[in-house]
């Protein structure tokens, strides 16, 4: 078995190494903050229709214009963005109706709102080598300040779904912007199994667990699908992948795959040639992960779930791949045809 | 070394105890692993979503995904 593979098998258990015991801290940080439980989204007044846009962060919304072409077709439906997605969303003139975040790290993840805090480069290079945000790889504090006014500006009107997991600095920002938020639990392991972590949650919370899939654009799509019940749900920028000529420093996990496998870190990269548009993306072992997890829950799901982002790596049964354009055609004529 | 194999004499090369070593491999895999991970757990063969013992049958019922809403 190719190594990616092999270590993309173990990234269930590792997730929960890496994110059970700082969530639980943060959950029981932002209690006194909890008011509403994100069951409450499903009946407020979001898009119209059935259709639902779920908007990840990859690298699809800059090489489509996805974003300035669900904004041009003046789609009436629900959007959903992952947090990491806001700053692009904005830029584009498009205003999810909720936004999604899970993420617990403790400083990084208030950036995609604007961190008002940020008064120099950090010692974290995370924002100048990402790929899912290219506007933060050049000048990161004029970056930051420009996000900070249009989520200052636009925060009222957006919904925060936000994991109990969550940074106590970026729930503190988002109150801060007059973003309403709305609580749920991650799912951190079997809560029918004894001493389950998810369950003590729940008894101390009484918040829905939602099973999150490794990541926040595929938490954002079980929540579009588990909690505001859209039965068809576009995907635009959730790609899983890398696009053809990423260099490999610039990808997500490279310095932990430098730092676990020395010289031999290229061979955890994978490479697939897509279907429909022939290009070859790669992944990491993660994004492998997420793509079978994406795809396992996808395939047990009651809801049509369609890939538009015309790239990346998801693809497979459970998922049918259409244009953008078309689907969001489909959503203006009420039809159900895909694919 | 354990103290029981220890003699009355030195060895002239150093004998790494296996172990231990092992021990300390698993760990920084462990580590090195965690931080590959992602941002949020998933767990295979439950619900999208569970709101506690109420839809404890239900959820029970449903594989990953399926009609549970």
């Amino acid at each position: 078995m190719e190594l990616g593979r092999k270590i993309a098998e173990a990234l269930e258990a590792a997730t929960f190494e890496r994110v059970a015991g700082v969530g639980l801290a943060n959950a029981e940080a932002n209690h006194p903050r909890i008011a509403r439980s994100v069951l409450e989204l499903a009946e407020t007044p979001l898009g119209a229709g059935d259709a639902a846009i779920v908007v990840g962060a990859g690298p699809s919304l800059y090489r489509r214009r996805s974003l300035e072409r669900l904004r041009d077709a003046g789609f009436a439906g629900t959007i959903v963005a992952a947090d990491g997605a806001l700053g692009a969303c904005l830029r584009a003139g498009v205003v999810p109706h909720v936004v999604v975040s899970v993420d617990p790290h403790p400083e990084r993840i208030v950036r995609w709102f604007g961190d008002p805090t940020l008064t120099g480069p950090r010692g974290d290079d995370y924002f100048r080598r990402q790929e899912m945000d290219p506007t933060h790889h050049g000048d990161e504090l004029a970056a930051n300040r420009a996000l900070v006014e249009l989520v200052n500006a636009y925060g009222p009107k957006i919904k925060v779904a936000t994991a109990t997991s969550a940074a106590p600095a970026v729930v503190e920002r988002c109150e801060q912007a007059g973003m309403d938020l709305y609580w749920w639990n991650p799912m951190y392991d079997d809560y029918d199994a004894p001493g389950s972590l998810s369950r003590r949650l729940w008894e101390m919370n009484g918040l829905p667990c939602l099973n999150g899939g490794g990541n926040v654009g595929t938490a954002a799509w079980v929540l579009t699908h588990a909690v505001l019940g859209k039965p068809r749900i576009g995907l635009i920028g959730i790609d899983l992948g890398y696009a053809p000529g990423t260099p490999y420093e610039k990808t997500q996990y490279y310095p932990e795959l430098v730092e676990l496998l020395g010289d031999r870190h290229r061979e955890a990269f994978i490479h697939t040639v897509h279907p429909v548009t022939r290009e070859t993306w790669f992944s990491d072992p993660a994004y492998h992960w997420f793509r079978d997890v994406f795809l396992e829950m996808a395939r047990g799901a009651d809801c049509q779930t369609v890939n538009c982002t015309e790239g990346g790596l998801l693809f497979g049964p459970g998922v049918t791949t259409a244009t953008l354009d078309s689907f969001l055609a489909d959503a203006a004529g009420g039809t159900t045809r895909h694919g | 070394m354990p103290e029981f194999l220890k003699g009355n004499y030195k060895v002239d090369v150093k004998i790494e105890d296996k172990a231990d070593a092992a021990d300390s491999t698993d760990e920084f895999e462990k580590r090195a692993l965690s931080r590959l991970g992602g941002s949020i757990c998933f767990v295979s063969k439950k619900s999208l979503i569970w709101q506690g013992d109420g839809e404890k049958d239900q959820a029970k019922a449903d594989g990953a995904g399926t009609k549970d809403r």
